[in-house]
Parts: structure tokens; C-alpha cells; sequence
């Protein structure tokens, strides 16, 4: 099943290669076939969860390496369960929306396709090595994506993602190694499986590099601020549909990271370091945001948005208490949403008016109410609006920051600095909404968006306002899992080499 | 027994998606009388309410939760979507739809040239929603999405016109402030969740006095976090800049949001939490100082304002400071009173006022008005009787509501001869402006040549004159407001000082008569008081430079600093800092290979077969 989900798309894209390039309506088949498969799956899944159960569900393996003892291990629990679902709902919204790419569409579908099955992998890998490779091979497509279909300064952007990006992860391969060579120490048994080796003490010493190494490459992805300078220009160069998984799914990976491998691997150093990298977060919220409201060029202004969104997620998660993590993980589902709709919407206007510079937009509404009216909506769920899913996250958040005992007594000072970025997110929002949509108009010749194109944007519509007014059975599939993830007990010790058993 | 209650927020609910979904397609009249008849079913199912509320006993009328489902469970962080039907809250659906409806019916009226008709219907049905849900609101959650959700509305009607720059302007500057406010508000609830672990409004409050002495930190915290929301939105001293601007909207929102329903959430949220305020009396004394300040301030500058609708709007923001003084005394039901009172004969005058403005094709200044007492009889009546129950004229309902907080606000427990007084001198002020602004209107001659006013249509006098007699003769009410009220804030003593009701009557007579007697003298002589007075009128007239005070301290250093920071810590800091690890690697590679062709292409394969073999040699060692 899980495997399904993941393959499918990979399978697609390979086949895709096959297909001759002017064949559109081939390509067209098999693209939106495999992405609304593999979501259909996903559907699926979400369905036959059990909500009740916290552990692993629906868990597949076999020998990969077994010399090595590395297995292909997926299992879906329910951290990863709304992001699986997620990124295949933005694979295939990615995949439609990249029918309108005039040039080499057949590889452009085929490496969306792969960056899906690839961030899906991320999510779904329970064993370190299989991660590891589903998180390199969400950085091939993304390359030749911005490489090569991107704009204006595609290749600075694309080398500098990459070259970030690898930094980052081949530290963690090196943590990755040690962390089982550390459970290999305790047990004798060499293991890549996250779910064993989450049992393992680790000495705090050790954990403090194996965390920082973790965490680095989780970071840099996301990204943290001040690692983030790879985040504007990659954004700003990305054709729309990439991008689409690019901020929606693939940040979220960072995020999720931390969650399953710096949270329960690391407790100590997690609570030595959630001061700093709370500060960090809280940081990077006001600064994006900061940012966000001198932007003239709308692709930029909700790009260094997401980056103070993305700082909420983080500190949330450092929180380190039910409330927090569970309104991260809620937020990571809706900025996934949000920030996704809104570089559709700035993708519908350039497509109209031929730029996306608020310096010459204005006065848009007048020609295109529909897009007016979805448009404010998204809008207000991404500056907070209570009543939309946006503000229930950021609640939640603020509420785990607030009563959090990581922080060590900077609580307050980090929910002060979450209310301005509010404030800043009111401010900007309503910039690029009032610049773009309201006074004088002078466009009267252009056409609103297409029937088709609304479809895009209506199932993000529907989610603000279903989350907003009911947002229980989202989190209720979520707290099993968050809950055994705090009250995880260490069984095996390094210095004993014995199961303790309780 | 009070689960049909949610259908008081149903029905505005339909209205609103009703017609921002058919709106366009169907016929103007069917718009009109979907978005008031929405607003008049509500209003029913409000007196339905409060038959049923009047069959229990008093004191079995508090604490009325009804809970719709459970809306969140998440860490130790619970809620449920529930109402509260309480007194209080039935006071409030009370004057939310019945004035609401009343003014739907007039904006049938005002709008209805208006291109995008259904559009401004629809609004408004959405503020009556939000309203609604804001004083429906069982918990400090809800309290918070309705308190969010008016400011929307408010957002939207304020930039109705979006084609007006100075309409989306004052639009973004109201929703800022106003997020604010939230912001303290959400802080607010964040401290109550740590403190009581519920945010529902009957446990905090019933835990409160237990847990508690008066003016712990705790209290005092909260309390002080409430009020940056209470004062966003309530338009108090120092969050007040944005509710002039908001005159930029529509008259018919100007009256209903921005006079008789919005404005006042702040003085609601107060008694609401009257429980925690009386836990917190610093607090209290702060509110009466900052409303009473407000009153006088806000006063001041409406005796010299040209602008007909600014006028109202700094009445309304001195009236208001008159409710905060009343809470902040702890005399509770007669602020609501007020409240009441001050619905009636405030939206009255912006109705009337609109009245005015739509004959004279959208003129709103005072000096191209004049002598059109003959040609609006019905307007100029109904203006005036909105004008001596502002000025507090005896027998009118706003003699005594206000009348009775100024004696409060000596008499009372936490009262003394300074807020007397300073109320005291506003009460004056108030007669002064308000009177300034009728004779400038209704007298002399019409300043405008090539105007041809008219009275309005029988669908915008009607609701006029329906207000006029609630603001004539509401004071009838006071004692069943008082009584209605009791089971929520007890009984509140009334004092009698005929010294000082005298002295607070003739302020009231003595403004009108100024403004009178300066209305009569000749221009030359009024030129010659101003340029004795010119600092002060100055000063007035600018509004305190309040505004551009915030521009150089608040506005332009927040926007140079966005510009900085994207240019010096973003570009040159960041940014260059990472390109400049990696030129100076790529420097070192540049040495050593130099057989590289420096196509991108094949960097790209290079950095592929390199990632490939790295994982091929830990994959398979």
C-alpha cells in the first residue's frame, strides 16, 4: 500500500521517459494519472488509519542490503500521516498546473513526478539509509526543475540550493552511520531501523554532535533562519508548479525531521538546545516577515512569508509539549495549503497582467472577482484570521510556546515575538492583496480565471474553512502519535548493553 | 431550551454566503430583502430568546452554555464550539439585530445606486454574523474569532469603495490596529489558559475569586492584555487613529459598525469579565482614567472638525469614553445603559446625517451645508432629537444614561471629583459640538449653489424616525435595563445629588448656548476668537498630530527597517556571507581543476555521479 503510494509516481516518471515528447495527451494521461493515484492511495490510507493506535501502521519491509542489515522499511504513523496526504494532493495539483509549461513538458512532468515520489518516500522511510536516499532524490529534480525551467537567475539559485542542501545531508549520513554504530555498541546488532534505534540511550556528549549534525541538514531544509538565504533565491527562480511542492511538501520534510529524528533520538540535547534555536525560529518569524513587507515582487514577498510561517512551525516543535508540536504539525498541513494557493494565485496574474511587480499591478478586482473573492480568502487564513485554519495552528503554537518548560523563561519573549510577526503578516498580506486587487483600475481587458483554474484553488478554499470551523478530527488523528513521542521510555543502554525491559 | 438560539447566528450566516454566491444574479429587490429580512429573522429569534430567558428565574438566567460539538482537543488544550445565553449576552443580540435591522433597512435606501449592491449586503450580513458570534462567544477562544471577524467586516465596508485609495488606506490602517488588539487579546488568552487551564468563560469565572486576591500580577496581567483588544477596538487613547479614518466608508456602516455595534465591543468585553476586573482594581482605575481622558480628548477635537461624519466620529469616541469611565467605576449596567442609549441616538445622527449627504449628492462638509431645515423637515426633526439626547437634554435617553454615570463618577466607590469634573466639562463640550454641527446644517443659507437637496425616500426616513423615538424615549428603560442586568452584575446603587445634576444640566444647556451665540455672531468676530485661540485651534484641528506622530515613531521606522534589513542583512549580510564560502572553495577548485569545461551541464553530471558514488560506497561499502 504504502509502497504504492510512492512508487507509482516513480514508476510514472520513468515511463514517462518512454513516451515520445510530442505525444501531450500521453503525457497528460500518465501524469495525472499516476498523481491522482497515488492521492486516491493516500485517501485511502487516511480512511483505514487507526486513530486510536500511536505506533506504526500499514508497515512494509523486506531485505534490501542484507549484508548490511539495511532494509527497505515504510510505515506511516500519525506524524507523517497528513503529510503523506499532503504532498499527494500537491503532486497532483503541481502536475496539472504544469500542463500550461510551453517547453519540454514531458520532463518537466516527469522530474514533478519524482520530486512527489520522493518527498513521499522521506515521509513514509522508517529505516535511516532508505531515508537518506528518498532525501537525495528529492534534490535531483528540484536542480534540473530550477535549472533549467526556472527564471532569471536560475542557475546561482539552483547551484546554491543544491550545494546547501548536500552540506547539510551528508553530515547527516555521517550521524546516520554513528547513530546505529552507537546501538551496535549497546546491542551488538547492527540496525537501521528508527524504530529500534529510538530506544537507544545515547551519551549525552555524543548526542550533542549526532544532534547538531540532524539538525542541520533538517534546518537548512526548512529552512531556520539564518540558513534560509538559499529559500529566496531558489523560490523566486522555481517555475510555479515545482514550487508548489517545493514550499508545501518539501519544507515540510525539514520540519518533520525534527520530529521523528531529533526529538526522540536526542532527547537531552533537544532540551539543551530549544533555547537557541527557539530564538532562532522566533528570529526568523519577525525577520521574513520584516522582509516580506519591502518586497515589490509578489513571488518574493510570499516567499520570505513562508519563512516566518516555517519559524512558527519550528517553534512549535521545540516546544516539546502536545499543544505545540500538535499546532505545528496542523500548521505544516496548512501553510502546505496556503503558501501553495497563494503562488497559484500569483502565477494566475502574472499569467494575466505580465508582471508580478506591485509597483505596476492595481485595481485588479474589477476584472477578476472571482479571483478577488478566492483570493482574500486565502489571504486572510495566511495573516492569521481567527476562524480560518491559519489562526488555529498559530494558536496552538503560541500556546505550547507559552506554557513550554524548554525555553527557559524566554517564553514570553517568544510569544511576544510571534504577536509582531502577526502584525507584520497583517501588514504584508494586505499590501500585496490591496496593491494587486484594489484602487484605480486599468485593466479592464483582462479575463478572470478559467473554471479550470478555479478548480485548483478550491480545494485549498474548503480546507481554510473546514479546518477553521472544525479542526478535531484533524488533530485527533495526530495526538496518539505525539503523545507515545513524548513518553518515549529509552530501553536499551549504552553502558549496560542490556534491555531493561519495563 | 435555548438551542434555538444558534439560529440567531444562522440566518445572517445564510445571508452572507447567499449573496456573495447569487448575489449578482438576482434582482435587486430580492437582494435588499434577503439581507434585511436575514437581519429581521434573527431579530425575532433574539426575542424569542428572551421570552424564554424571562420564564426562568433570575438567578437560574446565568450560565446558560450550549454546546454545538467539540471543536479541538489537542495536548492539555480542549474547547467546544458553544454559546452562552445569558442576560448580558441577550442584551447585546438585542441591540446587534434590532438596530442592525433597522439600519439594513435604511441602507436599502442610501446603496441603492450602488453598482455593487449585493455585494455591500452581503457585508454587512457577515458583520452581523461576526457581531453576534463575538457576544455569543462561550469561551475566550470565540470571543476572539468574532472579536477578529468584526474587524473584518469592519475591513470590508471601510474599503467598500476599493477603487477610493483613501478608502483602502483608512481600510488597512483599521485592520492593523486592529490586529493589535488581537494580538493582546490571543496573549490575554494564552495567560488565562495557564492560569485556570480552561478558557470557558463560566469556569474562569466561577474559579477566579477563589483563586485570587484583588490585584495579584496575575489578575492584573490579564486584565491589562484584554484591554490593548478592548481599546483597539473601542477606539481608546492610544488606539484610536483609525475609527476618524473609517468615515471613509459608507454612512449606513459608519452608523452601524462604527457607532451603535463594533465600537462598543470593548466596553462588552469589560463586563464580561467584570469578574476578573474586580480582581484587578489598578486596572480598573486605569480604565476610567484612560476613558475619561479619551471622552475629553476626543470631544475637544470634534468642536473644531469640518467634516460632518468626523464630527459623529469623535462623538462617538468621547461617548465611548464615557462607557469605559463607567466600567472602570464598576457601575456596569449603567455603561451597558448607555451603550444602549448611545446606539439609538449615535446611529441616528450618522443616519441622519446620511440623510443629508445623499441629498446633497456626497457633500460632507459642514461649511458647503446649510438651511435645510425647510426643505428635510424629517431629517432636520429627527437630527435634532439625536442631537439633544447626545447633548444630554433633560427627558431625552441620553439625559439619563449619561446623567447617571457622571453622578456615578463622583458618587460611586471608586469615584472622585476629578472624573466628575473632566466629565462634567465634556458634557459641555458635547453640547457644544453637536449644536455647532446642527446649525451649520439646518440654518442660514445652503452654501453649495449648485445643489439640490430633497428629502430622502420614505425607506431611509422610516428607520430615522423608528430611532428617533427609541432615542427620545428609551430612558424609560434604565430600570428594566438595570433589573434585566442584575442576575449578571448585581444591583447597582443610584445616588441622587441634585447639587450636581444641576451643575452637569447646565454644562449641557450652557454648550448648546454657546454654540448658539457663536453661530450668531458675525464672521469677522469668529475670525478674530479664532486667531486669539489659533495654537489651540491648531492643535485641535490636526488632531493632536496623533497621526503624524505615529507616521515618524511607528510607520516609517517599520518600513525603513524592512528596507534595511533586506538590504544590509539579507543581501549584504546572509547572503553574501554564504556565496562567500563558496567562491572562495570554488577559488581553491578553480586551481586545481582546470581542465573543467565550466559548461553547467556537466557541473550538474559531476555533481551527480559524485552524490551517486558517495551513496554507492555507503550503501555497499
Amino acid at each position: 500500500m504504502l509502497s504504492l503510494i510512492i512508487f507509482i509516481p516513480l514508476i510514472a516518471a520513468l515511463a514517462l521517459l518512454m513516451v515520445s515528447r510530442e505525444s501531450v495527451a500521453a503525457i497528460k494521461t500518465v501524469g495525472v494519472g499516476a498523481a491522482a493515484a497515488s492521492f486516491a492511495l493516500s485517501l485511502w490510507l487516511l480512511f483505514s488509519f487507526d486513530t486510536a493506535n500511536p505506533g506504526m501502521q500499514f508497515v512494509q519491509t523486506f531485505h534490501w542490503v542484507p549484508a548490511l542489515h539495511i532494509n527497505y522499511l515504510v510505515g506511516v504513523d500519525g506524524i507523517s500521516l497528513w503529510m503523506v496526504v499532503l504532498t499527494a494532493f500537491l503532486g497532483l495539483l503541481a502536475v496539472m498546473l504544469s500542463f500550461s509549461q510551453k517547453e519540454g513538458l514531458r520532463n518537466f512532468v516527469a522530474l514533478i513526478l519524482a520530486l512527489e515520489a520522493g518527498t513521499l518516500g522521506v515521509f513514509l522511510a522508517l529505516d535511516t539509509i532508505l531515508f537518506y536516499v528518498f532525501w537525495e532524490l528529492m534534490l535531483v529534480p528540484t536542480y534540473f526543475l530550477i535549472g533549467i525551467w526556472g527564471e532569471g537567475r536560475r542557475v546561482y539559485a539552483t547551484m546554491k540550493f543544491v550545494i546547501y542542501t548536500l552540506v547539510g545531508s551528508l553530515l547527516m549520513l555521517v550521524a546516520i552511520v554513528s547513530l546505529t554504530m552507537v546501538h551496535y555498541g549497546a546491542t551488538h546488532d547492527v540496525t537501521f531501523d528508527l524504530r529500534v534505534l529510538t530506544l537507544t540511550h545515547i551519551d549525552p556528549s555524543m548526542q550533542i554532535w549526532m544532534f547538531l549534525c540532524f539538525f542541520l541538514a533538517f534546518a537548512i531544509k526548512v529552512p531556520v533562519f539564518p540558513l534560509h538565504s538559499w529559500l529566496p533565491h531558489a523560490y523566486v527562480a522555481c517555475p510555479i508548479p515545482a514550487l508548489i511542492l517545493l514550499t508545501g511538501a518539501m519544507s515540510k520534510t525539514g520540519a518533520y525531521g525534527f520530529l521523528r529524528f531529533c526529538l526522540p533520538l536526542f532527547p537531552e540535547a533537544v532540551e539543551s538546545f530549544a533555547t537557541v534555536i527557539g530564538l532562532m525560529a522566533a528570529a526568523g518569524m519577525v525577520y521574513g516577515a520584516w522582509i516580506a513587507i519591502a518586497q515589490k515582487d509578489l513571488k518574493a514577498l510570499v516567499a520570505y512569508s513562508s519563512i516566518s510561517h516555517l519559524g512558527f512551525i519550528v517553534i512549535g516543535i521545540f516546544a516539546h509539549n502536545g499543544t505545540g508540536i500538535e499546532g505545528s504539525l496542523l500548521q505544516m498541513i496548512n501553510h502546505g495549503i496556503i503558501a501553495s494557493a497563494l503562488f497559484l494565485i500569483v502565477a494566475f496574474i502574472e499569467m494575466r497582467a505580465g508582471t508580478r511587480n506591485l509597483n505596476e499591478l492595481r485595481g485588479l478586482s474589477k476584472a477578476m472577482p472571482v479571483l478577488y473573492g478566492t483570493f482574500m480568502l486565502i489571504m486572510l487564513a495566511a495573516l492569521g484570521l481567527p476562524g480560518l485554519n491559519g489562526f488555529v495552528g498559530e494558536f496552538l503554537i503560541l500556546m505550547g510556546v507559552w506554557t513550554s518548560s524548554m525555553f527557559s523563561g524566554l517564553s514570553g519573549i517568544l510569544v511576544l515575538m510571534g504577536g509582531l510577526s502577526i502584525v507584520f503578516a497583517s501588514i504584508y498580506m494586505l499590501y500585496m492583496f490591496q496593491g494587486s486587487m484594489q484602487g484605480k483600475s486599468d485593466n479592464q481587458e483582462l479575463t478572470d480565471i478559467s473554471r479550470c483554474e478555479f478548480k485548483l484553488l478550491l480545494p485549498a478554499c474548503l480546507l481554510i474553512l473546514l479546518i477553521g470551523l472544525y479542526p478535531k478530527p484533524f488533530i485527533d488523528r495526530v495526538t496518539p502519535s505525539v503523545e507515545s513521542l513524548l513518553h518515549l521510555e529509552k530501553t536499551v543502554n549504552l553502558h549496560t548493553g542490556e534491555e531493561s525491559g519495563h | 431550551m435555548f438551542a434555538s438560539s444558534w439560529l440567531i447566528l444562522l440566518f445572517p450566516l445564510l445571508g452572507f454566503i447567499g449573496l456573495s454566491w447569487y448575489g449578482n444574479r438576482i434582482s435587486r429587490k430580492l437582494v435588499g430583502f434577503v439581507g434585511c429580512g436575514t437581519v429581521g429573522a434573527s431579530f425575532f429569534m433574539t426575542l424569542v430568546t428572551l421570552s424564554n430567558l424571562l420564564f426562568l428565574q433570575p438567578e437560574e438566567r446565568v450560565g446558560q452554555v450550549q454546546t454545538l460539538y467539540q471543536w479541538i482537543s489537542a495536548g492539555s488544550f480542549k474547547l467546544n464550539l458553544a454559546i452562552l445565553v445569558d442576560p448580558l449576552s441577550v442584551f447585546m443580540f438585542l441591540i446587534v439585530t434590532g438596530v442592525g435591522f433597522v439600519i439594513h433597512v435604511y441602507s436599502v435606501g442610501y446603496m441603492h445606486d450602488d453598482p455593487e449592491y449585493s455585494r455591500f449586503f452581503a457585508y454587512l450580513n457577515l458583520f452581523i454574523f461576526s457581531m453576534l458570534v463575538l457576544v455569543a462567544a462561550a469561551d475566550f477562544f470565540f470571543l476572539i474569532v468574532g472579536w477578529a471577524l468584526v474587524g473584518l467586516a469592519s475591513y470590508l465596508l471601510i474599503g467598500f469603495w476599493r477603487e477610493k485609495a483613501s478608502a483602502v488606506l483608512a481600510a488597512r490602517k483599521a485592520f492593523v490596529m486592529n490586529v493589535i488588539g488581537d494580538v493582546g487579546m490571543v496573549i490575554a488568552a494564552l495567560v488565562i489558559f495557564e492560569t485556570f487551564g480552561t478558557l470557558s468563560f463560566v469556569d474562569v469565572f466561577a474559579s477566579a475569586p477563589d483563586q485570587f486576591r484583588p490585584n495579584d500580577d496575575a489578575m492584573l496581567l490579564i486584565t491589562m492584555l484584554l484591554l490593548v483588544g478592548a481599546f483597539a477596538k473601542s477606539a481608546q487613547l492610544p488606539l484610536h487613529t483609525w475609527l476618524p479614518d473609517a468615515m471613509e466608508g459608507p454612512t449606513p456602516v459608519s452608523a452601524l459598525i462604527h457607532a451603535a455595534t463594533m465600537v462598543t465591543a470593548g466596553v462588552y468585553l469589560i463586563a464580561r469579565c467584570h469578574v476578573l476586573y474586580e480582581l484587578a482594581p489598578y486596572t480598573m482605575y486605569f480604565i476610567a482614567g484612560v476613558g475619561i481622558i479619551t471622552a475629553i480628548f476626543a470631544g475637544s477635537m470634534a468642536m473644531v472638525q469640518y467634516d460632518i461624519k468626523r464630527v459623529i466620529a469623535y462623538s462617538t469616541m468621547s461617548q465611548l469614553g464615557y462607557m469605559f469611565l463607567a466600567m472602570g467605576i464598576g457601575v456596569y449596567s449603567l455603561g451597558m445603559f448607555h451603550l444602549m442609549t448611545h446606539a439609538f441616538f449615535k446611529a441616528l445622527l450618522f443616519m441622519a446625517a446620511g440623510s443629508v449627504i445623499h441629498s446633497l449628492d456626497g457633500e460632507q462638509d459642514l461649511r458647503k451645508m446649510g438651511g435645510l431645515q425647510k426643505v428635510m423637515p424629517l431629517t432636520h426633526a429627527t437630527f435634532l432629537i439625536g442631537a439633544l439626547a447626545l447633548a444630554g437634554f433633560p427627558l431625552t435617553s441620553g439625559y439619563f444614561s449619561k446623567e447617571a454615570i457622571i453622578l456615578s463618577s463622583y458618587h460611586a466607590e471608586m469615584g472622585n471629583i476629578v472624573f466628575w469634573a473632566i466629565a462634567v466639562l465634556t458634557a459641555g463640550m458635547t453640547a457644544f459640538y453637536i449644536f455647532r454641527v446642527y446649525l451649520f446644517t439646518f440654518f442660514g443659507k445652503l452654501r453649495s449653489p449648485e445643489a439640490h437637496p430633497h428629502e430622502s425616500p420614505m425607506i431611509m426616513v422610516a428607520p430615522l424616525l423608528v430611532l428617533a423615538a427609541l432615542a427620545l424615549l428609551g430612558g424609560v428603560l434604565g430600570p428594566w435595563v438595570d433589573s434585566f442586568l442584575a442576575p449578571v452584575f448585581g444591583h447597582v446603587a443610584h445616588p441622587h445629588d441634585n447639587a450636581l445634576e444641576t451643575i452637569a444640566l447646565i454644562a449641557g444647556i450652557g454648550g448648546i448656548a454657546t454654540a448658539g451665540l457663536l453661530y450668531m455672531v458675525s464672521k469677522q468676530r469668529l475670525d478674530l476668537f479664532k486667531e486669539a485661540l489659533a495654537p489651540l485651534y491648531d492643535l485641535l484641528l490636526h488632531k493632536y498630530y496623533v497621526d503624524e506622530i505615529y507616521d515618524y515613531l511607528i510607520v516609517r521606522p517599520t518600513k525603513a527597517i524592512g528596507a534595511f534589513l533586506e538590504q544590509k542583512a539579507e543581501r549584504e549580510g546572509v547572503d553574501f556571507t554564504v556565496d562567500q564560502v563558496g567562491l572562495q572553495i570554488k577559488e581553491v577548485s578553480h586551481v586545481i581543476s582546470l581542465w573543467q569545461s565550466g559548461k553547467v551541464r556537466s557541473y550538474a553530471l559531476n555533481m551527480i555521479v559524485g552524490v551517486v558514488t558517495i551513496l554507492m560506497f555507503v550503501v555497499f561499502m
